[in-house]
């Protein structure tokens, strides 16, 4: 079995290894062409959603047209979902794919990635007023959970013996125990945190420590360096002139964490 | 773009896609034998002399076939647990396939039951056969025998269209195509293995029906 | 996030119908092409030619049509046929439709009495004759009311095109969906839509074939 499969994985590399020897520098062909094409998420609030006019909106927008604006093209959004972004990616029908990607070995197999361009993590929130700098602080308060989900794991793991975790059936009990005060903190993933902000509440779930962080990154296309160094310089860049911090104000409603 | 195919990259998630399958498999039985039988009853209260019964059973029927699966499933999802139903993914994919296939088979077994010559009928009705009777030996048995190749279709079409409730986070066969390519971003080489999985259901659910078909019609024909 | 008013949700909503509308047109339109061509290849007797037919049936209709667009949108380019969304498109519901096709009408043919074919035969006349003048014009009678009735399964097939980047009635909904959090409403809305697209058909259909059972009596 093994052994077909082998063949005609050889067999098929071979009808497609002319193609490699023909592209040039993407860096070069999209300069060439005047126009970025960017993979965005269209289904994923707040990295990428769209408005009353239909039109693309959100983190990841703002990221393409940031790096769009930087090398002085033009931007074409494609919008895409988690089961097509990578294909137009690897087929050349998209030069990057900004759509919340976060890295592991396999992927990496697949697809090369940029420096981070935003935070993504799981960790615990609360108000300004109760002072918590890591699992060990947590003990004597209450802190709410969704049940089962990877904080709730996480958590459970690092917590000290007479922390009270309080577990809700969903995101919205989750969410509605921090604001009515039943639970002092929460832990949850910052996406979350941001659509409470972005009610106003009296209680602002304020970031206190990382669970576990898995920040997102631009994917393009392997052996790719040049353009890959391009993105990195834009990103750094970005983050030097207080761009990027803006982005993260305006989207998570967090200025960015010291170390994406 | 230098894409090489790494379909060894499947393999470790083999047993994902495996019960994938099972899932798939299950929600497409339980959806065939009830939903087959909710299309037997609603083709007999189509046929019946009650007007209320068969308008309604109508008008489910035309809402079902004129609008997405993926429709149905969300409302049944996500509408259900608003009444205060509380249902598992899993059971409400299959209550989708259910009512999803009844409204099809009662329009299939209705032809095929109108095609049943009125003599036939009244021959049964002058040996003094009840209305059971009648529709169970007379009526019903021929008309699935002349639609059962119609009625396989079906069964095979709802098959490929469970793959829609992975929207709904039920595991089966696409569910697990879409996690292992997150996972690891092989989509060409995850969903070629699906597309091959479910070719070969398919194949596989059609000989069965045929040959089931054959069992039931063939061989108690002479009853 | 209430910046839709209801107005906005069914404005793009019917804006993205008619994707769905042109979609289902195509698909119908070339798909009923290449199953008539189907059809008479597997006709005309070539046991070769019929096995031929009958994979690409059985492939077509054995698949999910959603993994098939996305083959050849994503697939094509991997051995250097690069295709847009359009071709892609049309080339997938084409296979899709015409394998459908091709079966039902193959049904229909067959349902003709093989004694008209040996009367035509022994008149003379050759395949196309025998189809142009005798089997088709029966055949196709039968033929209407189920081709009706199957398009009302294309309109609902190309909510799938959403995979190659088309934003069609269902994919319109999802967005919108995700942006509102008022899954009520838009899928509400979408379900009106899609029954308003596919009642007429069905209604249609039902129609032609009461008519055809009048004309048999």
């Amino acid at each position: 079995m093994n052994k077909f499969l082998k063949s005609t994985i050889a067999a098929i590399a071979m009808i497609a290894a002319p193609l490699a020897g023909a592209s040039a520098g993407a860096l070069d062909t999209i300069k060439e062409a005047g126009v970025l094409k960017v993979a965005v998420p269209q289904d994923f609030p707040p990295f990428g959603t769209v408005g009353a006019d239909m039109q693309p909106k959100g983190y990841d927008i703002d990221m393409a047209a940031l790096i769009a604006d930087d090398l002085g093209v033009k931007l074409e959004l494609v919008p895409v979902a988690s089961s097509n972004r990578i294909p137009y990616l690897t087929t050349g029908k998209v030069d990057l794919v900004i759509s919340s990607l976060g890295k592991n070995p396999d992927r990496e197999k697949v697809i090369d990635f940029t420096d981070p361009y935003a935070p993504f993590y799981n960790g615990v929130f609360g108000p300004a007023d109760i002072a918590v700098k890591g699992a060990e602080d947590l003990a004597g308060h209450s802190v709410g959970v969704t049940r089962g989900a990877i904080e709730d794991l996480e958590l459970t793991k690092i917590a000290p013996a007479d922390l009270e975790i309080k577990r809700y059936e969903d995101n919205n009990g989750t969410i509605s125990a921090f604001l009515s005060g039943q639970v002092d903190l929460i832990a949850t993933g910052n996406v979350t945190a941001a659509a409470i902000i972005e009610r106003n509440p009296p209680r602002k779930p304020e970031p206190k420590f990382l669970i576990k962080n898995s920040p997102c990154y631009v994917g393009l296309n392997k052996e790719e360096e040049a353009f890959k160094a391009k993105v990195n310089e834009i990103i750094a860049a970005s983050i030097a002139d207080g761009r990027l911090n803006a982005i993260a104000e305006k989207w998570l409603g967090i200025p960015l964490p010291e170390k994406l | 773009m230098a894409y090489k195919f790494d379909f060894g990259a499947i393999v470790p998630h083999w047993e994902l896609l495996l019960d994938g399958v099972v899932l798939t498999t299950e929600l497409t039985v339980i959806g065939a034998v009830v939903g087959v039988s909710l299309g037997t009853l609603g083709a007999w209260a189509r046929a019946s002399r009650a007007p209320v019964i068969s308008q309604i059973v109508g008008i489910y029927v035309e809402l079902i076939r004129n609008t997405p699966f993926l429709v149905q499933l969300f409302f049944i999802f996500f509408g259900l647990p608003a009444l205060g139903v509380k249902l598992s993914e899993f059971q409400a994919a299959v209550l989708a396939m259910i009512v999803n296939l009844g409204a099809y088979s009662t329009e299939i077994i209705r032809a095929g039951i109108l095609a049943i010559p009125k003599g036939q009928i009244e021959a049964a009705q002058s040996l003094a056969m009840n209305r059971v009777q009648i529709f169970r030996y007379v009526i019903i048995r021929p008309a699935l025998k002349k639609i059962w190749p119609a009625l396989s279709s079906q069964i095979v079409i709802v098959m490929l269209g469970s793959s829609v409730c992975s929207q709904i986070a039920a595991e089966e066969l696409t569910f697990a195509a879409n996690y292992i390519q997150a996972v690891n971003f092989r989509a060409f080489e995850v969903y070629f293995v699906a597309t091959a999985l479910y070719l070969a259901m398919s194949v596989l659910l059609r000989w069965v029906l045929k040959i089931f078909g054959n069992f039931l019609f063939e061989r108690r024909s002479h009853v | 996030m209430s910046e839709f008013t209801l107005w906005d949700i069914v404005y793009n909503l019917l804006l993205a119908a008619r994707w769905t509308v042109l979609l289902s047109l195509t698909a119908f339109v070339l798909g009923g092409i290449v199953g008539l061509l189907l059809l008479m290849v597997r006709t005309a007797g070539n046991p070769w030619v019929m096995r031929l037919v009958r994979g690409y049936v059985e492939l077509f209709q054995g698949t999910p049509l959603l993994m098939q667009l996305f083959i050849v949108f994503f697939g094509l380019p991997l051995i250097g046929i690069d295709v847009s969304p359009w071709i892609a498109a049309m080339l997938g519901l084409t296979l899709f439709t015409s394998a459908f096709l091709t079966e039902i009408w193959r049904g229909c043919v067959e349902s003709i009495g093989l004694g008209q074919w040996e009367a035509s035969a022994s008149l003379g006349m050759n395949f196309r004759q025998q189809m142009r003048y005798i089997i088709l014009p029966q055949a196709l009678r039968i033929a209407v009311p189920p081709t009706v009735g199957f398009s009302v399964q294309v309109v609902k097939g190309t909510a799938v095109a959403s995979i190659i980047g088309f934003v069609e009635l269902t994919k319109a909904g999802t967005m919108i969906t995700n942006a509102t959090y008022a899954p009520f409403t838009v899928y509400g809305c979408v379900a009106v839509m899609y029954f308003l697209i596919c009642f007429p058909l069905s209604l249609y259909a039902r129609h032609l074939e009461g008519k055809l059972r009048h004309v048999a009596r």
